[in-house]
């Protein structure tokens, strides 16, 4: 139950963001792939960054353990991103 | 603090200052609930419900039994969740309306019709569910959640999005706007 409390307060953050951001919006998605906004790739680079540093230095002191990281199948991930950048283009979600 | 309640009312925040708080919840996920931020996944438990409840030996399969199982999950309630953070943000800001459009850009290139924008987006969303499915993931539960764990199926696919996404815009924008 607890934790899907922390789902739906995490969510509600990451919504948060996500709008204040301006993700939410059709042109903000379609124009990092014309690449005249980068609001898209600043957004997950930053948040990358950030997250990385916490998740190992976490790790590292041992306070976490990592969960089951995403698999890696090479064609896979691959054509499954190719069949996704045209539907996210397409549509700006 | 006056100052703080004034940003929240912002409408568009810098990228940088929401990503860098997206990473910390990207760390509270995995802290507090060992899960992952995805949204992509959510959807399948969800289809995975219906379809066991309509065609039980369609969906009896595979996938739908060990990789995806259906049924209220933590990413179901994830999504809720981003609705309701979404509109928060969306009425914080008193930007919060229904549209039928988006409200720029769109109309310059694929007309003021409704049914465009509907037939686009549900066609083009079931391309990407179908994308994020073989993937293993959405921008959100593979490229972030699983590049900040430094998996290289995240970056592999971020790859095969961008090459994709840039030829699809491409194509549908042909120098118009």
């Amino acid at each position: 139950m607890i934790n899907y409390i922390l789902a739906l307060l995490l969510g509600f953050a990451f919504g948060f963001l996500l709008n204040k951001a301006g993700l939410t919006r059709y042109h903000k998605i379609v124009n990092v792939f014309r690449f005249t906004d980068m609001a898209v790739l600043k957004f997950m680079m930053s948040g990358l960054v950030v997250s990385m540093i916490g998740l190992y230095g976490l790790q590292g002191i041992g306070l976490i353990t990592f969960p089951t990281v995403p698999a890696t199948y090479i064609v896979g991930n691959i054509v499954g991103g190719l069949i996704f950048g045209v539907g996210m283009a397409a549509t700006g979600y | 603090m006056n100052s703080v309640i004034t940003y929240l009312r912002k409408e568009e925040w810098s990228p940088y200052i929401a990503g860098g708080l997206l990473g910390v919840v990207g760390v509270l996920a995995v802290a507090l609930s060992n899960s992952l931020l995805g949204a992509s996944g959510a959807f399948e438990n969800l289809a995975g419900m219906i379809g066991k409840a309509l065609a039980p030996d369609l969906f009896s399969n595979m996938y739908f039994n060990f990789i995806m199982p259906p049924g209220i999950t933590w990413q179901v309630i994830l999504l809720v969740g981003v609705f309701f953070g979404a509109m928060a943000a969306a009425m914080l800001a008193k930007t919060w309306k229904i549209r039928w459009l988006p409200e720029k850009q769109w109309d310059i290139v694929f007309g003021k019709n409704r049914w465009t924008r509907w037939i686009i987006a549900f066609f083009g969303a079931i391309v990407l569910e179908i994308g994020a499915g073989i993937a293993g993931g959405c921008t959100s539960g593979l490229a972030i959640s699983g590049g900040m764990l430094l998996a290289p199926a995240a970056y592999l696919f971020i790859a095969g999005m961008f090459a994709s996404g840039i030829v699809t815009a491409l194509i549908l924008y042909r120098g118009k706007y």
